[in-house]
């Protein structure tokens, strides 16, 4: 009997409704500074371990992809439109971000591709082709493959692989080292245009690269971009 | 909240630590599949196309 109650559930000791209430609040306080600080986690480390594991797929399509060229080796433009949202598109090498940096891009520029890596904008022109080729990519979060985009600078080589060729191109147009350098507005879409700053329907003449990413690094409130202009093209 | 949760978990200490533990992490396992992604997508806090 005696050990019974010894060993008995605990109870709560007696406080006041005040006591009660302010601890519960405190509680919760502390509860939601905990989860904000781990959706920084989620932001800065979770979403990388997704896009790691889909560039490794991706990989492995895109050589997929070039096997099946060289096997009916006709037309590698085709392989463009056979392309649905999301699946690999090519190689983006970026040599001022690192000796090796090279992601996967992605055909498209919605949410879930992006996540996957940077996307290539739908309407905007293929590489090597006239027109502008337009690729986007996150600056924080999901593999942040544009992260030193500042650092861009005018000259910088940006080299692109797909199933039709290896593209060189050379930046004209950069934020050459500038935290702040080449900021736009979200709607300023002129920079993805065939011809940048001309209206949409205006005919190109050259064949371009244009890059967008998000300003400030760790928002959106604005946007940032590159454009360059190609310099060498080896057609498979 | 934690004390009343802790009071209702069965078992001496090691079991109700465990229980304890697993349900925090069953809990943040649900934030990082679900809860962020969706706040992440929802409140367009990391765009970086233009238009």
């Amino acid at each position: 009997m005696h050990r019974k109650a010894r060993r008995g559930r605990r109870r709560a000791p007696k406080r006041s409704p005040f006591a009660v209430i302010a601890g519960g609040l405190g509680e919760l306080m502390l509860t939601g500074g905990a989860i904000v600080l781990l959706f920084v986690v989620y932001t800065l480390w979770g979403t990388g371990i997704q896009t790691a594991a889909a560039q490794n797929d991706l990989r492995n399509q895109f050589e997929l992809q070039l096997d099946e060229i060289d096997q009916e080796t006709d037309e590698p433009e085709s392989v463009y439109e056979g392309l649905e949202l999301g699946d690999a598109y090519g190689i983006l090498r970026i040599p001022r971000f690192g000796e090796n940096w090279e992601r996967i891009i992605v055909q498209g520029v919605e949410d879930e591709d992006l996540k996957n890596g940077p996307g290539h904008y739908l309407d905007s022109a293929d590489p090597g082709e006239l027109g502008n080729f337009s690729i986007a990519a996150h600056r924080s979060g999901h593999g942040e493959p544009f992260a030193k985009f500042p650092e861009l600078h005018e000259g910088d080589i940006i080299e692109v692989e797909t199933a039709t060729g290896v593209y060189q191109y050379q930046l004209y147009d950069a934020p050459n080292g500038d935290p702040d350098g080449n900021r736009i507005e979200i709607q300023d879409t002129w920079v993805v245009n065939p011809v940048p700053g001309e209206p949409r329907s205006t005919e190109p003449d050259e064949a371009l690269i244009t890059l967008t990413t998000c300003w400030p690094r760790w928002g959106s409130s604005h946007r940032m971009y590159a454009t360059g202009i190609l310099i060498n093209a080896e057609e498979r | 909240m934690y004390a009343w949760v802790w009071r209702h978990l069965p078992g001496p200490w090691p079991v109700r630590l465990f229980i304890f533990l697993v349900l925090v992490l069953a809990i943040v396992a649900a934030l990082f599949f679900w809860v962020f992604p969706w706040v992440e997508d929802t409140f367009d806090i990391n765009r970086v196309t233009v238009g």
